[in-house]
Parts: structure tokens; sequence; C-alpha cells
């Protein structure tokens, strides 16, 4: 490698990111007494990252393209405040090969992987063919840029189900389940349309679709010196149309012991090697439910779930990924094969789960986050924040802890029941009924599990009388004093006459 | 003053009385009710402590109490006999507006179609996700005031379903 990278220093980051990822990572570099500079667009100057922030800069309109996503902005908001150094977080710009090598070129630290990394990831044709290299166990599946009659003769050879999967996709977009043939030509047609319209380009792909699979994905650090190690997994199988909604780790599934873990563990340090990965990264695997497993792609950034990794293993993942952009070691030596405890995170969305998980705006009228023993909040929002159709749903994350996983369980049932967020709809109520359902106690769940086997009203217990009662008096007071409120404002419009006569009057009486 | 007030579809008769308590159905309740911040209350009710947001939305009020949200109408003695006047206090409305500023992709629909309730009646796009919106109660579409292509904003109406009982 070469000493200019050893040599490096970095004085001050920008983080070229919004919300809580962005707070996360002004968190780390504070730890480690580096000055931050936060970007942020006209929509987000009441942002909690804009005023945690050492130094801010507005980089334009509320549009992504016109400000998060504008490589030109960001450049030279670094160049103006003098940061050396740029944190893409998660979404936004960090799995964008072409800004990594515009802050190579720059002379700016991208705190990442190198931008072929990201590239040769990015893609997934070049991604599968990279991994295989290194002997990396792949689902069946087809190449990209093939024509529709041969992906269904493609598709018919694999076996349905299938997966209809964008090329350029990713976070569960551009994806389709397909369970025979007579529904492949229509659902090829709309992953096509939705390919064209999110990412502007319609190339797609078939894969076998592992039915009862979970998606297990391991946390990868690899720093400048050869060193490449994993700090176990993480289970996502709780998602709704692969949006992930809750993970955790270990995972609770019982195909997944030490040796597994071991196992799967060097699968996912080859597969990052096969790229000469550095810095923090995860592969995403499916495993069936005999236990047999694959990679499906690596994502070459800092995962929204990253603190369940942080808990259990007692390392702050920012803090390695800006130590090991500065050239230096990684502080873990060796893999993690043994857990300490167990950790849960819960998304906390601006989504309705009684009306088909709908986005919601609006201003938080109240924001009470959970606190004590074993609970850790990432967010980005607070009283009077205004959530925008601009971004992301996601507004927290909710984190619990315990020596295991009946502990955590129990903690994140006390933490969302003090959770409070009014102003707009959220997914919280949907989390509580997950943790009251027997199957994700037992740890009995597969990525399908939320979509075909749970609903808001099968788990939810119903509310009692007692506290149907406090309700009903609480809404009653509440309305009383409100209405009171306005009788009084009004009152003056009782008079016999109009108030202009009225003040008429009186002035003529004290003239 | 007395009240009628529905939570989930369950109608209470609440009287408050002068010294501040409550009847609820008739059975006395001792009531303690502190106003904290603009939306957020601590209810003391026979000794038992809550803390409870509220917050109001189109004449009616969302509550929120150990991270479960309920909804509920409050009603006095007026609105109440207008209620009733106008066909009962339990039936939904049968309008689907935009939950969020959006893009409509698609109209499912066309005037006078039965639709069932939790039928998907429109598709529209926010926050980079196409989102189902879904027809709240049996019925008639009586009215489409949208079309593919337009963009809305949140609250604007989209379609209106009525019974066909009438």
């Amino acid at each position: 490698m070469s000493t200019d990278v050893l040599g490096r220093t970095i004085q001050k980051v920008l983080i070229a990111n919004r919300g809580e990822i962005a707070v996360r990572v002004q968190r780390g570099c504070r730890d480690l007494g580096l000055p931050t500079v936060a970007v942020y667009s006209e929509a987000d100057r009441q942002a909690l990252h804009v005023r945690y922030a050492d130094e801010a800069v507005n980089i334009g309109a509320p549009a992504p393209r016109d400000s998060y996503l504008r490589m030109d902005k960001i450049i030279s908001a670094a160049k103006k405040t003098g940061a050396d150094a740029i944190h893409p977080g998660y979404g936004f710009l960090a799995e964008n090969a072409e800004f990594a090598g515009m802050c190579e070129d720059e002379g700016i630290v991208f705190i990442g992987p190198s931008a072929h990394a990201i590239s040769v990831m990015g893609d997934k044709e070049s991604a599968r063919k990279a991994v295989k290299a290194n002997g990396v166990a792949l689902i069946p599946g087809t190449d990209a840029g093939m024509h529709d009659d041969d992906l269904i003769a493609a598709a018919r050879e694999i076996g349905f189900p299938v997966m209809v999967k964008a090329v350029a996709g990713g976070g569960g977009k551009g994806m389709r389940p397909v369970f025979d043939e007579a529904a492949f030509p229509e659902a090829l047609r709309l992953a096509r349309s939705e390919a064209v319209s999110s990412f502007g380009s319609g190339d797609v792909y078939i894969e076998k679709l592992i039915q009862g699979g979970r998606h297990i994905e391991f946390q990868i650090l690899a720093d400048h010196h050869g060193n490449t190690v994993h700090l176990g997994e993480r289970e996502c199988s709780i998602q709704r149309r692969n949006q992930k909604l809750v993970e955790e780790s270990p995972s609770p599934f019982l195909m997944m012991t030490r040796e597994t873990r071991e196992k799967m563990g060097k699968m996912a340090i080859a597969a990052a090697e096969s790229v000469d990965y550095v810095n923090a990264g995860t592969i995403e695997c499916m495993m069936d439910k005999d236990g047999n497993y694959y990679f499906l792609e690596m994502n070459t950034r800092l995962q929204v779930e990253h603190p369940v990794t942080e808990v259990v293993t007692g390392i702050d993942l920012v803090k390695e990924q800006i130590r090991i952009a500065r050239g230096r070691r990684m502080t873990p030596t060796e893999s993690v094969l043994d857990p300490q405890g167990w950790a849960i995170e819960c998304r906390i969305n601006a989504e309705d789960p009684y009306n088909n998980f709908i986005p919601s705006t609006g201003t938080l009228t109240a924001s009470i986050t959970p606190k004590g023993p074993g609970v850790r909040v990432d967010s980005g929002v607070f009283t009077g924040y205004e959530i925008t159709p601009h971004y992301d749903s996601m507004i927290a994350k909710l984190i619990s802890y315990g020596e295991n996983r009946q502990q955590a369980i129990v903690r994140m049932r006390r933490a969302l029941s003090e959770f409070v967020i009014m102003g707009v709809r959220h997914n919280i109520p949907f989390h509580i009924n997950l943790f009251n359902s027997v199957s994700f106690q037992a740890g009995r769940y597969d990525t399908r599990f939320v979509e075909e086997r749970f609903s808001m009203t099968t788990y939810e217990s119903e509310p009692t009388e007692e506290e149907l009662e406090t309700i009903a008096i609480a809404a009653t007071l509440h309305a009383h004093k409100s209405r009171q409120k306005a009788a009084q404002v009004v009152a003056p419009a009782e008079r016999d006459t109009s108030n202009w006569k009225w003040v008429g009057r009186y002035e003529r009486i004290h003239r | 003053m007395k009240y009628t007030t529905i939570i989930n579809n369950k109608q209470f008769e609440v009287e408050i009385l002068k010294d501040g308590n409550v009847l609820v159905n008739g059975k006395p309740h001792e009531v303690d009710f502190l106003g904290l911040e603009e939306s957020l209350y601590s209810i003391i009710q026979n000794s038992k402590s809550h803390e409870i947001a509220i917050e109001e939305e189109r004449g009616k009020y969302e509550l929120q109490l150990e991270g479960r949200l309920y909804e509920a109408t409050v009603l006095d003695q007026r609105a109440l006999l207008m209620a009733q006047r106008k066909g009962g206090l339990m039936t939904g409305s049968g309008e689907v507006a935009s939950p969020m500023p959006g893009l409509i992709v698609e109209v499912l629909v066309n005037v006078g179609d039965e639709v069932t309730q939790g039928q998907t009646v429109v598709i529209l796009e926010s926050m980079k996700m196409q989102n189902e919106l879904k027809a709240p109660r049996d019925g008639i579409v009586q009215k489409i005031a949208c079309e593919a292509g337009q963009t809305v904003d949140k609250g604007n109406l989209l379609i209106n379903i009525e019974g066909d009982d009438e």
C-alpha cells in the first residue's frame, strides 16, 4: 500500500448526509475530538445535524438532487470550510463511486471504501463475478442485459418462484417476486418501469426466490494494513416490501450456531477481500430454512442497523471508520465469534401501520424518547420538527440490549411504551404488536413473516375497558377545555351589536 | 357538562362535574388532569397515573397512551343530535383524501363502481414509495377528483364513496 495513505491526517470532517445518521457520525467525530461540518438543504435549517455541527453550509433546495446529491456543492463546502475528510453516512452519495473518486482527486479523504470497490460491488453482475472468483456461494440466477424471452426461458430453467431484480436497484426498490409463469410478463414489465423511474435504467436479472429464507448479514471491517475481520451477524428478516423494520444481533435462528458463524464469517471475509475492500462494509446473505446460505450483495457503507453490532461487540464503528481512513490499524484484531449479550433495533418510521404503512408528514407536536438501562436512541427529530415528503420516512432508531434476547425484548417493550411521538402517524404500534407476537418472541420468522403471517389486528391485544375509560376521560376533558377557550375568544362577538359599533360608543363615552 | 365520546367505535357518556371529577356512564371517577405541554397531559384517575398525548385533527382527536394510538370523537348535546339526524354515529366517511403530498400514479376505479372496504382505489407516489390508498368503507364511487399524473397536496379529496343503501 502507498505510504501517503499511512501518513494521512484528518483534521475536520464534513458529513454529507442528514437526519439521525448525520448526528450519529458527528458524535463519533466529537468523541475523537474532530470538528464537524454539516451540509443542509433549505428544508433542513432547523434539523438537529445542523445545530449539532461546528460549522454548517447550505447546499440548496429541499429535493435531494438539488442538495444532498450535488457532489459539486458538497466538495466546495468542504473546501470552503477546510474539511479534509468526508463521511457519506448511508444513502445519498454513500455508494456513489464517482463521488468517492472525486474526493480522491480533490485530496479529500473519503471515509469509506475505494471508488473501485464501490463500483464493483454496486453493480450486481460484477459483484457476483468478483465474489464467485473467491469461492463465495451465490443464489442461482441469470446475467443482466437479457431480453424478456430469454429471461422467461431462464426462469423456467431455474424454477419458479423467482425474483426479478433491477441491476441498479437497492434498498428494496426494483425487486419483484414471481410465483408462476403466468404472472411473469406483467411482473417483468412493472420491474422494468420501476427501475427506469427510480434508477434511470430498466435492466433487470432474475434469481431463484428462496422461500422461508432469512436475511442475515455480516459486518466487515478492513484496514489498509491487510487485515479483514467480521464482527458477527445481524438478523434482518423482519421486513416489509424488502424494507428492514427490525434487526438483531446475534441471530435467533437455530441454524445460526457458533460453527455456522465461523464458516459464514469466513465467506464474508472472502467476499470483501475479492475487491481488496477497506473500511466498514456489510455482506448480505440469504439463509434457507435448512441453514444453506448464499451471498446476496455487499453494502459498501455504514448500515442503518450498525448499532446492534456496536452494542454486542463494544466496537464504535464510526470511530473505526475514521481510524481506518487515517491509515491506522483498526482496533479489533480478530473476528467476533462470541457476541456479548443481545441487541435489537426497531426502525421508527413516520408510516401509518393501520393504513398500509403510508408515509405521514407533518410537524411533531410531542416527542419523548425512551431512556433508562439497556436503551439507546439514535434520532434526528424533536418536538416542533417538520417531517417533509422530501426525505426518507425513518425518523429514529430505537435500540434495546440485555444479557440475552429475552431481556432485550422486555426492555424494548418498556421503551416502546415510553416512546411518544405526536403530529405524524408512526409505526410504534406495529412494533408493540410485533414484540407481543409469539412467533417473534420465539425467533420463528423469515423475510415473509410481516407481509404474510402478521397483521395489526391478529396480535393486538384489545384495549381493556379501563384503558378506554381513561382515554374517554382525557379526550373529553381536553375537548371541554379547548371549547371553553374557544368560547372566550368568540364571546365578545355575542354582544347585542357589532364590535365596531361597540367600540364607537365606547370611544364617544370616554372622549 | 355532558358529552358523548366515541373511542374506537365504543360510546361513552362522560359528564364533567363542577369539582372537576367525572362520571363515565354514570360511574364516578376521581380525576386530576394536568396539562404539561401543548399536546401532553398527566392524568391521575382514581390514583392511577398515566401520561397521554392528545392531538386534534379535523374535529377528531388522536390520543396516545403507552405507545398505542386511539381515535376519539367528542360530541356535546347539540353535536350529538346533529350526528344522529345525519344517520348514526358510527358510519364512517367515504372520503379518500391524500394523506400526504404526492403524485397520483393510477386511479383504479371509475365513477359508479362498487367497492368494498380495504380495496385499493388510488396509487399515490410519495417519499419515493408507491402507496396504495384503500376504500374506507363499502359503497359506490360517487366522485373522482383526481387523475393519473396529477400532483396533490395533503388533505386533497381524491375519491368519494357513498353507501348504496340510501
